[in-house]
Formats: C-alpha cells, structure tokens, sequence
C-alpha cells in the first residue's frame, strides 16, 4: 500500500483467529481501520464478519493474533472493559439490541443512562437524533410496533447516543427496505462526518461497497481483498458485457469456453471479461458469438462482485454444467403459469397485502423484490395455499386457487425461507420423503433422485446430514426436493440469504436453466436488490402493495428519463459539497462513503458544470465520473413517486 | 379444501405409502434427537427403579424420643414395642426442651413421655393411664402415619394389660367380648408396594412421553419451517398429524415392553393376571389419546420452550389428578367430574385391572371406550384447529 501519510488508526488488527468448539470462524485476518472512516466488511454468512466485529467491540475473546483499538491493545477483559465507554456496538438482528415494550424515548434513555450520559447532553443529543433520523413523530411508540427500517434507526440512535469514537454496526442493512437503508446510510455518513468518529460496518450486500472508504472483503474467516473499491477492483481488472440476444442458451455455450464468468441474466447474457478494456471486451465477445443473432448491449466498467467472484474462484474451473432432466413435462395450454388478481390479505386490523395483481407465463422467472414485512411471503402462501386471501382470486398452473388447492399442490415446487429442510435427515433421505410425499413411484423416486443429486452437485453427499451441509449445498438440497415432483410452477421464498456469491450464481444458473429448458414458471422472492436483475421481470412491493412491474431494463429507462444517471464525485470537503448541491437544485445528493453522488438528466454536461457550481463554493471536484442505475435506485424513486401522489392506497394496481 | 378425487385403489395405497413413509420420518427424527432418545431410555428404564425405591406410604425409620418418668417394667414394655422398621430409637432424654430442640432441629420426628405413675395407674384400673406424644407433623404423611401407628400400639398394649387385669379377678379370656378381624389381601397379597408404584410411574411415564412427543415434533416443524413445506405439497392436515401419533405409539409400545419384560417383571415380579395382549393393546389406543391431547397443545405454542410450559398445565394436573398421587374418592365432587376427562384417570383403571387383578375386556369395556373415545375426541380438535390455523 503506497498512499501511507500519516494517518492514525482507530482499529488494527492482525493475525486474528478464532474458532468455537475447533471450528475455525475466523483464520488470520489482518485489518486496519483509519480514524474517521467508514470501513466495510462485506461477505456471505459465516464468513466470519460477526466473530471479527465481537472480538473488537470487545465482548468475545479470540484465540491468536492481536486488536488495537483507540489506541488501546485488546490483550485482557479489563482492556476490552476500559475502551468500552469509547465505542457504540449494533449487533446483528434487526432490533435485537432494543427492547420491544418499551417506545422509542425509553428505549433512547435507557441506553443513555446506561452510558451514564448526563440530562442535558441527553436532551440535546436525543432531539437532533429524532429529528435527523424522523423518528420523533413517533418518540411514544413502542419498539415492537416500529417497521424494520424504524428499529434500525432507533437501533443506531441507541447505539451512537453517548458519542462513541468508534461505531461498530453489524449487518445494519440486512432485510431493510432501500429507502430506510438508504436513509441509514445518509444518517451515519453524516453522524460521523460531524463528529469525526470512525465506523466498521458489515454488510452481506455486495452492491453496498460504494458506501465504505475502504473495506475488505471475506469468505471462509479469511480475507480475500482489502482496500478501497477501485483498489480492490484493479486486482481483477476486466469489464462487464451485457449481450442482447434471443439464443441465450447457444451464446453461453459459445461464451463459456473463451470466459470463465458467463451467466445469463434475464433476456440478456453477462459477462466478466477479466484482463480487458470495455472496448476489447465488446469485440472479443462480438468475436465469440459470429454468427448468432446478438448485439452487445453495454461494455463497462465490472461489478465489485464480479471481482469478488473471480478471486474466490482464484483459478478453479467453472462449476459443473447441470444436467437436463430425463423427461420434459407435458406441454401446457394455460396461458399464465401464475396470475393473481387483486390479492388482499388482512391479519387483524392490518392489511399485509393490498390488492396485488401480476401475471407469470411458464418459462418466465418473476422477481418479488421488496424489504421484510412488504408483503412477500404473505403473497406466495397465498398462491401456494398455505394462507387463504381476504380479497382477490387467482390461479396457479390451471387451476383456480380457491377451489382447486389439490390440484395445484401437485403441480408447484416450494423452497421456503431458510430451505427448511429436515435438517436431521441425510441427503438421499430428504429427497426420498418429498418423493413420496408426492406419490411418485419406486422407480420415479429413483430416477429422480438420481436427477436431484446431478442437479445440485450432491453426488458424495448423499449420506450428509442435511444440517451438517454447507449453505450453498442446503439451498441446491433444498430446490432438489421441491422439483422432485417435476412442478409445472415453483415458488422460492428468498432462496439465497445469506449464500455466498459463487453459490448464489450457481443457484441461478439452475433456475435458468429450468425456466429455459423445462418451461417451469418461477416466482422468487428477494431482498437483494442487486439478484433481482436476473429475473425476466421484476414486481416491486412496498408495504403490501406492487408498487412497479417491468422488465428490470423497463424499469430503470424510466427512472433513467425520470430522474436521471447517478454522477459521482470524488471532492476534498464532502459535506460542504452536500450543502452546495442541495441549494444548487440537486437536494438527493448523497455521500457515498468519501464521494458525492447526484442523478444527473444530463450525465455529460453535468459532469462538466457541477465542478464550476461546486468551486463557486469552495469545493474542489477531483474527478467526476458516471455510475450505473442499481435496482435500489428504481425501487427508492418507486417509492418516493408513489409518496408523492398521497400514498396511491386505493388507485389499484 | 381436498382435491375432489375419487378414492379409487392406487390412491388409496398412495395415501397409506405417504402415511408409512411419513411416520418413517418420525422415527428416524426421534431416534437422531439426542436429548428426547436419553429421555425416552431413561423413562422405560431407570426411571422404574426410581419409582421402585421412593415409598412414601409407609412408616421408615422414624426416629424417636423417650422421656420416661415412671422407669417401671410397664413403661419400658410400652417403649420397647416402638419397633424397627417403622421406628428407631433415637435416645433418652430427661428435659422436655432438650426434646423440642431436636424436634426443631428435625434430629428426630416424635416424643414419647411417659408420666410418673403411668404403671401404677394401669395397675390400679380406676381411671385410664396416659402417655404424651409430640410428633412432627411438617411432612404430614409421616407425622399421620407416626401418630396413627403409635395410636394403635397405646390401645393394644392397653387392650392386652386390660385382659390380664381382668383374668386377674377371674375372668375367662375366651368369654369376654371383642371383634377379631380377619384380612385376606388379595391382588397384592404381600402387600408389596413395588408392585403399586412401578405400574404407577410406567403408567405416568406412558403419559409424559405420549404428550411431550408428539406435541415437541409438531413444534419443531413449526419453528424449523418444515411443516409449510408440507402444507404446499398434496398432503392432508391428517396425513401431517396421523403418522406423529402413529409414531408414538411405536415408541410407547416398545418402551412399555421393554419396562415390563425387562424390569417390572424379572426384578420387582410383578404379576400379569390378565391377558398382555389387551394391556398393549389398551397402551396403544391410550398413547393415541394423549398423542391426540400432545398434538392439540402444540397448535397453541410456536416455540419449544413453549411447549415445556404447556406441558407443566396439562402433564402436571393430570398426573397429580388422576389417582396415582391421591385417591380420586378423597377429591371434592367437582373435580372428581373434571378429571373423568382425564384419560389416565381411566387407564388407571385398565393397567391395574389386567396386571393385578387379571381384569378382562368384559370388565373394562367402559374405560376403554372412555379412552377411545377422549382420544377421538382430542385428536380431531386437534387436528380441527391444526388446519384451521393454516388458513
């Protein structure tokens, strides 16, 4: 690392070890956080983000290796004891730290008084907090009544209430609908700029990377790369490529041999072209597929997780192609594999889903996008027949689903949340159940069984416990046991949580190829927003309603001509630009950890006037460059839009 | 809610395949869960010798006091017929405080004092000659059964010296009145109460596991997301419930046996008069009945540590209840009729009818029809509310 001024570090650590019962959690992680940052910690469960963050908030104690922190050597429980007044620490789990009876101002004052803050400080502190983080409508309302994006709030509030130099927040986004995350983001970066505290922060979204100055990126209790995006992203240099074309199956087959990180992706098929220029990559791939109707529809700049994904993959070959299945189902004359009309659903006094409609033709992966408690997995047990519906009607692979629930539990497959599998059956065992659970016979059973185990590469686990699997290997177990049957229709309720990156493209690829192949109709549900683009259309749903229902293209075109592309700046004195900005017509504008980022109709000529605009005030831009829309972005305007019309309740979907 | 198909054969034995395969599954589940394994092993088996070793209704070692101011062979006489096993002598002492500190320190459970004078006043037969006695009564059955017995040795003794009195001034002892009682114990004939308390606790234990169980699997589908799983698949709510009950009805059958062939017969002898059969047979349509009242508890619960504390309101008074702890006949009116909703209450009465007193369907139609029917009863509540959470 050449860029070494003199800064002085909040938190260091090295050769950090840590295993539960000869479990290796983490193993050997260096680290080192600059006073005043906002650090990141991005990587899939078990990674090992939470077992680091413990061990430097202080209350966990590690094997081996060495955390400074504040200046202060972490080497017994009474160090760990003395930095303790110093730090804030948000552990994982949306509101776990608070305590759901008590409303949002004992909640605050007890933390306060915990911290032994004094009255005064504590009434100036808890007012600006309230007002930054508008809470303070709600300040009488107990913790178990707030929305997820609420409690996170309060959570942070609670956490940074005495002051702390250092803010230690675990997974703060997890489940939080993009607006309140968004919002999160904007509170903490500016919290922290104000008072120049420093903050690590984990995260298992890889598209949140843009918030951190720096970060390091972990899997398997080790460290994979670490630095500042564009640091981490010159490790792997290459492009991304989005090839438009109707033949999708034949162009991955010409593409796989020549890259190694080809994966189709809604209409269109993606790639990372690693070691090439965007413009080398556009022709090299225009090269590979001579001959078939395709267009490269966009060569830029790659994906963090693309990165991520090749220097996990560090050289191992692609994974296994999936077979086909031994026979395709019959061919269907239903025109919509799904349709729901108007579907509502009330638990108590409260409206969980809000006249819901959407359709979904066989072949076709449709994507629920929305935060927990939009209404979600109300919608798809609705469909399944788990959860009669207040209002609305619908039909599932034929058949109307308030008379013919038989019928339609024959022909969908279900993966639930968490793929709920008999965690104390093995492999074979759990695959045999579901097969007779759906009255397959002997011989179908076998078959079957056999295509399972291809399917999700379980061949040599056959005799695995199912709990003992890793994730990735639960999850394909998992889409194994709910396509025994060969559905017509399958369901996947927030399928990938918490699965790593590799897993999480091989699981895709899987349901491709069942959509393409099998002509099997998908419904998945998704609070990664960045997993959402791999569907052929995507349904935004924000408390209980669909607030958009496009094409993932569609839909941001229209936030494109709407609001505009995002321009980012790198600028020496962030908040200033911020104020700047928002006086100069630009009040979205918001930090990205050291950058600015404003949405821009005129991408280029901005990129030109807002340096001008921002000298005026004595800010200077040290470059400015253009960023991609993410699906986040759609859904926030989405949601924004339907704000501004008064709610929309009651306009129909 | 079914799919309206028509009950023809191949789904018929499709229907019993996914029952047969599904009660497989909880079998294997339960023999893979550690914890519930070692509870089940320890409940057919040690547990019985437990059962075996704590008797409570008789009279041990209880210790006792003497404060003797007569000192006459009549007073030593009385002592010495405070005998082992029921007492032990616990020593003389010759101030009445001495005695109530140890009564207080719980060093021993009674005091006998016997007044100066007590073999002059016998002797001289005007008026009755009286003895004190203290007793302990913080662990009330010992101090009843402390007191009553040492009741029943003042009287004899009494009774007897009375005899000599009169046979004294000429009196024939065969010509002066008295009731004589004959008993002829049956069923038990050497009152061994091994017999009463082994059966007793297998009985209670057949109760705990068949409850617990089922309702600890039914919860653990719930909490681990299983039981969505299948409910989106063709599977009736019976066809979720049924092979849980089925499954602990194995398990209860194997237990019972292996606690009666293994333990309560080869070392505690315990007789079985009637036909083993039916007593198995009986078992299992009872572990139905509280596998039916186990699954309807859990549709009240989500969570494990949940169902821990239903089972303290539902397992705790039916066992305390049913007329293993106390006789049913010593309960006020009122609850004697609650606790005939009580399926042990009955079961009761059909394990010690065929073990001891070689009872047979004849006899015991009422109670196993009571059974069965409380276990329809249950299990289709259960099953009634089961699916009607769903939805």
């Amino acid at each position: 690392m050449g860029a070494a001024a003199v800064v002085a570090e909040a938190v260091r650590v090295a050769g950090l070890e840590k295993s539960y019962r000869g479990r290796p959690a983490v193993r050997g992680i260096d680290l080192s956080v600059h006073e005043g940052e906002i650090y990141g910690l991005i990587g899939p469960d078990g990674a090992g983000k939470s077992t680091l963050l413990k061990a430097i908030a202080g209350v966990l104690r590690f094997d081996a290796g060495e955390i400074d922190v504040l200046g202060t050597r972490i080497d017994s429980d009474r160090a760990a004891e003395r930095i303790k007044p110093r730090i804030g620490f948000l552990p994982q789990g949306l509101g776990l730290s608070l305590y759901p009876e008590l409303s949002i101002e004992e909640n605050i004052d007890f933390f306060a008084r915990l911290r032994l803050v004094g009255k005064p400080e504590l009434a100036e502190r808890k007012e600006r907090l309230l007002a930054m983080t508008r809470l303070a409508a709600f300040r009488d309302r107990p913790m178990k009544h707030l929305s997820g994006g609420m409690k996170q709030k309060l959570g942070l509030i609670c956490t940074l209430i005495h002051e702390p130099e250092l803010v230690i927040l675990d997974e703060p986004t997890t489940g939080v609908d993009p607006v309140s995350r968004r919002d999160f983001w904007a509170i903490l970066s500016r919290l922290l700029r104000e008072r120049h505290a420093t903050a690590i922060v984990s995260t298992a979204y890889m598209d949140e990377a843009s918030r951190f100055h720096r970060l390091s990126l972990v899997y398997d209790g080790k460290e994979v790369a670490a630095g500042d995006p564009e640091r981490i992203r010159e490790k792997r240099p290459g492009s991304l490529v989005v090839i438009d074309t109707a033949r999708q199956a034949d162009a991955v087959a010409r593409l796989r041999p020549r890259f190694a990180q080809v994966d189709p992706q809604g209409a269109t098929v993606r790639l990372f072209a690693e070691g090439l220029l965007p413009a080398e990559a556009g022709a090299a791939v225009a090269a590979a597929l001579e001959g078939l109707p395709a267009t490269v529809a966009d060569a830029g700049e790659a994906d963090l997780e693309d990165v991520f994904v090749s220097l996990l993959r560090e050289g191992a070959p692609a994974p296994p192609a999936a077979p086909a299945p031994p026979h395709t189902p019959p061919a269907r004359e239903t025109r919509f594999a799904i349709e729901a009309i108007d579907l509502t659903r009330d638990f108590g006094g409260f409206r969980a889903v809000d006249h819901v409609s959407f359709s979904v033709p066989p072949g076709e992966i449709f994507g629920l996008l929305g935060a927990n408690g939009a209404g979600k997995t109300t919608v798809i047990k609705m469909l399944t027949g788990i959860l009669p519906p207040t209002g609305g009607r619908g039909q599932v692979a034929g058949h109307d689903m308030r008379h013919a629930a038989g019928a339609i539990k024959r022909r969908i497959g279900y993966v639930s949340q968490a793929f709920s599998l008999y965690q104390d059956l093995s492999v074979v065992e759990n695959l045999r159940l579901f097969a007779a659970i759906y009255g397959l016979s002997r011989a179908e059973a076998s078959d079957r069984e056999a295509w399972a185990l291809d399917l999700g590469g379980l061949r040599g686990h056959e005799r695995d416990l199912a709990g003992s699997l890793p994730m990735g290997l639960r999850q394909r177990l998992a889409l194994g046991c709910a396509l025994v049957h060969a559905p017509e229709v399958l369901f996947l309720d927030e399928p990938t949580s918490g699965v790593d990156p590799i897993g999480r493209r091989r699981f895709w690829e899987l349901l491709f190829r069942l959509s393409r192949e099998d002509r099997v109709a998908i419904l998945v549900t998704t609070h990664y927003m960045s997993e959402a683009e791999q569907c052929d259309r995507l349904a935004l749903l924000f408390a209980g309603r669909l607030v958009a229902d496009a094409t993932p293209k569609a839909l941001k075109r229209e936030v494109a001509e709407t609001e505009g592309l995002p321009v980012e700046m790198h600028v020496d004195r962030p908040l200033d630009a911020l104020e700047a900005l928002a006086a100069r017509g630009f009040p979205e504008a918001a930090l990205f950890g050291p950058h600015v980022r404003v949405l821009s109709k005129d991408p280029d000529g901005d990129m030109e006037r807002l340096p001008r605009l921002l000298a005026e005030a004595g800010v200077t831009v040290h470059l400015a460059e253009r960023r991609s829309l993410s699906m986040e972005d759609v859904f926030v305007h989405r949601v924004r839009a339907l704000e501004e019309t008064g709610g929309g309740r009651g306009e129909g979907a | 809610m079914r799919p309206p198909e028509p009950p023809h054969l191949l789904g018929l034995s499709r229907r019993l395949r996914q029952i047969r395969v599904m009660t497989g599954k909880e079998l294997r589940q339960l023999v893979r869960d550690r914890a519930l394994l070692i509870f089940i092993v320890y409940s057919f088996t040690l547990h019985m010798f437990v059962a075996a070793g704590s008797e409570a209704s008789d009279l041990r070692d209880a210790r006792f006091l003497v404060r003797d101011l007569d000192r006459t062979p009549a007073s030593r006489e009385l002592v010495s017929r405070f005998l082992p096993p029921h007492y032990r002598p616990a020593g003389e002492v010759a101030h009445p405080g001495e005695a109530l500190d140890r009564l207080d320190r719980g060093t021993a459970v009674m005091l006998l004092e016997i007044p100066e004078g007590f073999s002059r006043t016998i002797d001289e037969g005007v008026e009755p000659a009286t003895v004190q006695l203290l007793v302990d009564t913080s662990s009330a059955n010992t101090g009843y059964l402390a007191s009553a017995y040492s009741a029943r040795i003042a009287a004899r003794y009494g009774a007897e010296r009375a005899q000599e009195n009169l046979a004294r001034a000429g009196a024939v002892r065969e010509q002066l009145p008295g009731i004589e009682s004959r008993d002829r114990v049956w069923f038990n004939a050497t009152l061994d109460e091994k017999w009463f308390s082994t059966i007793s606790e297998l009985l209670t234990m057949i109760t705990v596991s068949c409850i617990l169980l089922p309702a600890a699997a039914l919860v653990r589908e719930k909490e681990r997301g299983t039981i969505e799983q299948l409910l989106v698949s063709p599977l009736t709510p019976f066809q979720v419930m049924f092979p849980k009950v089925l499954a602990m009805i194995v398990v209860t059958l194997f237990g019972s046996a292996v606690a009666y062939f293994g333990i309560l017969l080869p070392v505690y002898g315990v007789p079985a008069r009637g036909s083993l059969l039916l007593f198995f047979g009986v078992t299992a349509l009872y572990a139905f009945a509280n596998a039916g009242l186990g699954l309807l508890a859990a549709t009240f619960t989500r969570r494990t540590a949940q169902v821990g504390m239903l089972m303290l309101l539902t397992v705790m008074p039916i066992i305390m209840l049913s007329g293993i702890r106390a006789p049913l006949e010593s309960m006020p009116g009122w609850l004697q009729a609650a606790i005939w909703f009580s399926p042990l209450r009955h079961f009761l009465e059909v394990g010690y009818g065929i073990l001891l007193r070689g009872a047979g369907v004849a006899e015991l139609s009422d109670s196993i029809a009571v059974i069965a029917a409380l276990g329809a009863v249950l299990f289709t509540a259960g099953l009634l509310r089961f699916r009607r959470q769903l939805g």
